[in-house]
C-alpha cells in the first residue's frame, strides 16, 4: 500500500459499468449486498454508449430516410433531407438518458459508485487509479470481485484508429455528416448494420471481407436473405480480400486489399470503417495480482457459475467470452451476484438467442436442423415464408423466413431461425419455448394475434406438424 | 437364456424399493417363488419371490439400495447357457443421450460451459424447475420427467430430491456414511471373542419399542443381542433374547475374572458415541415416508388444535365389568372401541370433520363412511393402520381388530392395502404419558384426535376437589375447512359418548 493510499472495504467490488457490471451490482445490491462499481469511463458500458442502443437509434432513424424515398408504390413521394448531426444529437440524447437511468438504478439498489479505473493488487485488495491520473489512489478490500471490462473493437495491424479516416464502430456512430464513401472492413454484424445505415443514407459503401460470405457464422439460407437484400441498396461486396494498407488521399483515403493469391485491389473512400470482431479488455485490470486465467482469444476463464480460477474473483459479459452479447452479459452478471450471495444459480439456461439488425433482422435461437442432428435428436423443421404472410406484405416485406427446428420424437422445440422485419422480436417467443420445455404441439395451439409477424412463428410450428392452415 | 429380474412393483403404485436384504447370493439355486430379498417400500416390508426356477447369475443390488421400480436386480440363468436375453427394450430416446450429458451448471472451469448450455446439453424443463433442482443438489440430467412428452415437472424434482441418494456436487454436505458405527461394532466383536459370550453382528434388528425401551435401559446395542428369531428374514429380538444376553454376560464376567472391562461390557461400548462423534442413518424407507407425510400435511392445513378433557369414571366402570366378559372370549378389551364407537357418533352429527379438501377441483369432499386410522407406534415409526367401516362393527370386533392391526403394524406384517383408505385418525400417545399433545392431520384428512393417558386426576366437583378418572383430548383440525367452534362442538359430543357410555348403546 502506497502512504496516503485511503481504504475502504465491499462485500462486492464489481469492476466495469456495462451490462454485465451494472447488473450485476443492482442483484448484488437487491441481496442485499455492501457493492460497489467502478467505472473508468462512462455507465452502460459499450452497449449503452457506443454499442447495441447508438446503433439501433442510428438504424431506425436511417430507416425513415430510406423507407420514405422507397414508398412510391404505395403512392408516397418524398425525398427527406438528412441532418446527421441532428439525428447524431438526437441518439446522444437519449444515450445520455439511459446511461443516467443506469446510474440511478444502481445506486437506487444500494451500489456505491467510483469513477476511475479499478485494478488488483492482491486477491483481496484492488486500488482505484483515478482516471487520468496515476496518483492519489485509493485502495478498495473486497471479498468477492465481478470483473465486467468488457471488450474492445480489434484493431487490424497497420489500420489503427484514427477517427478521422480509419474509424472504429463508435467514430461511425458519431459522424458530423454522411460521408460520400465509405469501406467497411469486415462483414459481421457491426460491419453490416452500419454498412446498412450509411448506405441508406446516401453514402456508397463498399464491404471488404476476408471469408466469402457476409455474416458467416449463420447459414446461407439466411445470409442470402440480407445480402441480397443490401446488393439492392446498393452496397458493393468484396469477398475474399484481407484489408493489408491505406493511404492518405486528399479528404480520402485509398484502401488496398489483397486475394488469397496476393492479388491488390485498391478501393477509393472518404472514410474506412474497421469492423473485424471484438477483444476482451484485461489490461486494465492488472491481472497478473491475482490467480485469474485467461483462455487462447485472452477471455477470462469461467466455469457454469462464472467463478473464474480465483476462488473469490467471477467474470461476467464479453471479457468471459463469446457470444459478446448485452443480453449474456445481463445474465452472468446476475448469476456471479446470486452466487456471491450464496444462492445457487448458475449459468443453465438453454440457449442465447441473437439478433443482427440488418435489413431485414435476423433472429436466431438454439439449435439449427445440423446442430440437433449432431446433438442425437431426429429433427423436424417447419418453415413459413413470410411472402405468404399478411401482416409482412402489409409492411411491404416480402422476403424471409421463420424456420422452427424440433426433435421428430417428442416435439420439444429445439431452436429457431428467422430472417424477416421484427425478426428480433420473434425470436422471443420461441426461446421460452425452448426454455420451458415447450412442444410443437403447444405452440400450436396457442392463439396468436392477427395479423401479426407472430403468426408466421405459428405457421411455422404448425408446418413441423404438418397442420399449416395459412401456407 | 439368462433372465433380467427387473424390480416388480411390490406395492400399490409405488415408485422404488430398498433392498433390506438378500436372501441369495450368486451360484445359487433359485425356485420360482422363493423369497429372494426383503424389499422395504414406503409403505412395508415386503418378500420379493423369484420370477422363475434357475441358476442366480448375479445381483445387481446392494443391500440398502433405493432400486427404482423397473430397474434389474438380478440376472437368473434359466436352462444353464448363461445367454442374456434382450428383456429390457434398449432404445435410447433422444431424451436419454441428452441426459447423459453435462449441463453447464457443472462446474468446471470450461469455456465451453456456455457452449454446453446452448449446445448438446437440452434438459426438457423449464427454468423454474431447473432453479428447484440446484436449491435441492439434484443432478437434473438424471431426473425422468413426466410431464407432457417427458417434460421434467417440479414434482419430479422433488421425488429426485426425495428419493435419491444425493448425486450432485454442490451443497452436499459430506455423509458419514455410519463408517465409524459399524467399525466400532466389529472392533467389539473382536474384543468379545475372547470371552465366552456370544455376540452378534447385524446392521438391523427388529424389536417392539418396548423392547428397545429394556435395551436402552440396560445399555444393550440390540445388533450385538443374538437371536434365531426372525420377522421378514430380519433378526427379530425380544425381551428373553437381551435378559439371556444379560445373564451370559454376567456370567462370563464372573468367571473371566480381571479380564479387561472393556471387553465385558461389549454392547454398552458399542452403542454409545464419543461427545464429538456423530453418527448416520440413512432416511428413507417407513422413516422417510412417515417425513414426507408429516411435511405435506402441515404444510398444507393450517392446524389447529383444540384442548379439553373428559370425566370418565364411568367409562372406566363400564370397560371394567366388559374386559372380563371380553377376556372370556379371548379379547383384550381396550378404551380404543369405546372411543371409536363415540367418534364415528360425533362424526356423523359433524360430517365436517370426516370430510377432505380436494385443492384442485377446488371442492370438500364428505364421506359418508367411516374408516378410522390408529396411529400405532412401530420399530420403524409411526404407522396408521385403518379399521373400515367402523359404523358397522361392534365392540368385540372393534377391539380384536384393533389389537390385529396394531400388532401386525409392529411387527411389520401388515399390508398396505390395510394402511390405506381412513378417513379420520386416532392417536393414543397417552399411552406413553402425557396431557396432551397437537397431532399432526392424517393428510388429507381434515382431522385427527389425540387421547392422554386415563388416570385419576384431581377435579373439582360441587366445590370440592375430587380425584376422578380423566382422559386429556387433543382434537387438530384442517383450519381450511373446519373452524374453531365446529371442533369444540365434535369434541363435546365425543366427550358426552366418553362420559355417559351407555349412550353408546343407542349407536
Ligand atoms: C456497434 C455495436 C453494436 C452492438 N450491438 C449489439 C446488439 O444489438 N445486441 C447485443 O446484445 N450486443 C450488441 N453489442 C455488444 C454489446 O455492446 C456488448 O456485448 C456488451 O456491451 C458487453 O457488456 P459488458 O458489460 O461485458 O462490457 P462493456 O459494455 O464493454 O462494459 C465494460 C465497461 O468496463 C469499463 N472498464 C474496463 N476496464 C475497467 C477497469 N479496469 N476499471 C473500471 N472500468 C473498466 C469500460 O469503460 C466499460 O464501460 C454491440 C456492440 C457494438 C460495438
Amino acid at each position: 500500500m502506497v502512504v496516503g493510499d485511503i481504504t475502504s472495504s465491499t462485500d462486492v467490488l464489481v469492476i466495469g459499468g456495462g451490462p454485465g457490471g451494472y447488473v450485476a451490482a443492482i442483484r448484488a445490491g437487491q441481496l442485499d449486498l455492501d457493492v460497489t462499481l467502478v467505472e473508468m469511463d462512462a455507465y452502460g458500458g459499450t452497449c449503452l454508449n457506443r454499442g447495441c442502443i447508438p446503433s439501433k437509434a442510428m438504424i431506425s432513424a436511417s430507416d425513415i430516410a430510406h423507407d420514405a424515398t422507397q414508398a412510391e408504390e404505395m403512392g408516397i413521394y418524398a425525398d427527406p433531407a438528412v441532418d446527421l448531426q441532428g439525428m447524431v444529437d438526437w441518439k446522444d440524447q437519449l444515450v445520455t438518458r439511459l446511461t443516467k437511468g443506469v446510474e440511478s438504478l444502481s445506486e437506487r439498489a444500494g451500489a456505491h459508485l467510483i469513477e476511475g479505473r479499478a485494478e488488483f493488487a492482491s486477491p483481496g485488495r484492488a486500488r482505484i487509479v483515478a482516471s487520468g491520473e496515476g496518483q492519489g489512489s485509493e485502495s478498495i478490500e473486497f471479498d468477492n470481485a465481478i470483473i465486467a471490462t468488457g471488450s474492445r473493437p480489434i484493431e487490424v495491424p497497420g489500420f489503427e484508429f484514427d477517427g478521422e479516416r480509419i474509424l472504429a464502430s463508435e467514430h461511425a456512430l458519431s459522424l458530423d455528416s454522411v460521408p460520400e464513401s465509405m469501406v467497411v472492413v469486415g462483414g459481421g454484424y457491426i460491419g453490416m448494420e452500419l454498412a446498412t445505415v450509411y448506405q441508406k443514407l446516401g453514402c456508397d459503401v463498399t464491404i471488404v471481407e476476408m471469408l466469402d460470405s457476409p455474416l458467416p457464422q449463420y447459414g446461407s439460407d439466411i445470409t442470402d436473405v440480407v445480402h441480397e437484400r443490401a446488393e439492392e441498396l446498393g452496397i458493393d461486396f468484396h469477398f475474399g480480400q484481407r484489408a493489408s494498407e491505406w493511404e492518405e488521399d486528399g479528404d480520402g483515403l485509398v484502401v488496398r486489399t489483397e486475394d488469397e493469391d496476393g492479388n491488390l485491389t485498391a478501393f477509393d473512400a472518404e472514410k474506412c470503417l474497421v469492423a473485424v470482431g471484438r477483444e476482451p479488455v484485461t489490461d486494465t485490470l492488472n491481472l497478473d495480482a491475482v490467480d485469474v486465467e485467461t483462455d487462447d482469444n485472452g477471455c477470462i476463464v469461467t466455469d457454469g457459475q462464472t467463478r473464474t480460477t480465483e476462488e473469490t474473483i467471477f467474470a461476467v459479459g464479453d471479457v468471459a467470452g463469446e457470444p459478446m452479447l448485452a443480453h449474456k452479459a445481463f445474465k452472468e452478471g446476475e448469476v456471479a451476484a446470486e452466487v456471491v450471495a450464496g444462492e445457487p444459480s448458475a449459468l443453465d439456461h438453454q440457449a442465447v438467442p441473437a439478433a443482427v439488425f440488418t435489413d431485414p433482422e435476423i433472429g436466431t435461437v438454439g439449435m439449427t436442423e445440423a446442430e440437433a442432428e449432431e446433438a442425437g435428436f431426429d429433427p423436424i423443421t417447419g418453415q413459413m415464408p413470410l411472402r405468404a404472410s399478411g401482416r409482412a406484405l402489409s409492411l411491404n416485406e416480402k422476403e424471409g423466413f421463420v424456420r422452427v427446428v424440433a426433435d421428430g420424437e417428442s416435439g420439444f422445440i429445439l431452436g429457431a431461425q428467422i430472417v424477416g422485419p421484427e425478426a428480433s422480436e420473434l425470436v422471443a417467443e420461441l426461446t421460452l419455448a425452448i426454455e420451458m420445455g415447450a412442444t410443437l404441439e403447444d405452440v400450436a395451439q396457442t392463439i396468436h394475434v392477427h395479423p401479426t409477424l407472430s403468426e408466421a412463428v405459428h405457421e411455422a410450428v404448425k408446418g413441423a406438424k404438418g397442420e399449416s392452415i395459412h401456407y | 437364456m439368462a433372465f433380467e429380474f427387473e424390480l416388480p412393483d411390490v406395492g400399490e403404485g409405488i415408485a422404488e424399493g430398498e433392498i433390506v436384504a438378500w436372501h441369495v447370493s450368486p451360484g445359487d439355486t433359485v425356485e420360482e417363488d422363493q423369497v429372494m430379498a426383503d424389499v422395504e417400500t414406503d409403505k412395508a416390508v415386503v418378500d420379493l419371490p423369484a420370477p422363475v426356477t434357475g441358476t442366480l447369475l448375479d445381483l445387481h443390488a446392494e443391500e440398502g439400495e433405493m432400486v427404482p421400480v423397473g430397474d434389474v436386480v438380478a440376472t437368473i440363468d434359466v436352462d444353464g447357457d448363461g445367454e442374456v436375453t434382450e428383456e429390457t427394450p434398449s432404445e435410447d430416446t433422444a431424451t436419454e443421450e441428452v441426459a447423459a450429458t453435462e449441463t453447464a451448471a457443472d462446474s468446471e472451469p470450461d469455456q465451453d460451459a456456455l457452449e454446453a448450455s446452448t449446445g448438446d446439453g437440452r434438459v426438457f424443463a423449464p427454468p423454474n424447475v431447473r432453479r428447484l433442482a440446484r436449491e435441492e443438489g439434484v443432478d437434473i440430467t438424471t431426473v425422468e420427467g413426466t410431464g407432457p412428452s417427458g417434460r421434467i415437472t417440479e414434482s419430479d424434482v422433488r421425488a429426485a430430491a426425495n428419493g435419491e441418494e444425493q448425486t450432485t456436487t454442490s451443497a452436499v454436505t459430506p455423509r458419514d456414511d455410519g463408517d465409524t458405527a459399524t467399525q466400532s461394532t466389529s472392533e467389539t466383536t473382536t474384543a468379545t471373542t475372547q470371552t465366552t459370550v456370544e455376540t452378534a453382528d447385524r446392521d438391523q434388528t427388529l424389536a417392539t419399542p418396548a423392547t428397545r425401551k429394556i435395551a436402552e435401559e440396560e445399555g444393550i446395542d440390540l445388533d450385538t443381542v443374538p437371536t434365531d428369531k426372525t420377522r421378514d428374514g430380519k433378526a427379530f429380538v425380544e425381551e428373553e433374547d437381551i435378559r439371556a444376553f444379560l445373564e451370559a454376560e454376567e456370567a462370563s464376567a464372573e468367571t473371566s475374572a480381571g479380564a479387561d472391562t472393556a471387553t465385558t461390557s461389549a454392547g454398552v461400548e458399542t452403542a454409545t458415541p464419543t461427545p464429538q462423534e456423530v453418527t448416520t442413518e440413512p432416511y428413507r424407507g417407513v422413516r422417510r415416508t412417515i417425513g414426507q407425510q408429516m411435511e405435506e400435511s402441515k404444510y398444507t392445513a393450517p392446524h389447529v388444535t383444540h384442548h379439553d378433557t373428559a370425566d370418565v369414571s364411568e367409562l372406566v366402570e363400564t370397560r371394567d365389568e366388559l374386559k372380563a366378559r371380553a377376556e372370556a372370549e379371548g379379547i383384550t378389551m381396550t378404551y380404543m372401541p369405546f372411543v371409536i364407537k363415540a367418534i364415528v357418533a360425533a362424526l356423523k352429527e359433524y360430517p365436517m370433520l370426516n370430510s377432505e379438501l380436494d385443492e384442485e377441483a377446488e371442492e370438500i369432499q364428505y364421506k359418508h363412511y367411516y374408516n378410522i386410522g390408529i396411529a400405532v407406534a412401530t420399530d420403524a415409526g409411526l404407522m396408521v393402520p385403518v379399521v373400515k367401516d367402523a359404523d358397522d362393527k361392534g365392540m368385540l370386533q372393534l377391539s380384536s381388530e384393533v389389537n390385529e392391526l396394531a400388532s401386525k403394524a409392529r411387527n411389520r406384517e401388515v399390508s398396505p392395502d390395510e394402511l390405506q383408505g381412513s378417513t379420520f385418525s386416532i392417536t393414543n400417545f397417552g399411552a406413553f404419558g402425557g396431557e396432551y399433545a397437537t397431532p399432526i392431520i392424517n393428510y388429507p384428512e381434515t382431522a385427527i384426535l389425540g387421547l392422554g393417558e386415563i388416570k385419576q386426576r384431581p377435579v373439582v366437583e360441587d366445590g370440592e376437589v375430587v380425584a376422578k378418572h380423566t382422559l386429556p383430548l387433543s382434537l387438530t383440525i384442517d383450519h381450511r375447512v373446519i373452524d374453531g367452534a365446529e371442533a369444540a362442538q365434535f369434541c363435546n359430543t365425543v366427550m358426552e359418548y366418553l362420559e355417559n357410555p351407555t349412550l353408546l348403546l343407542l349407536e
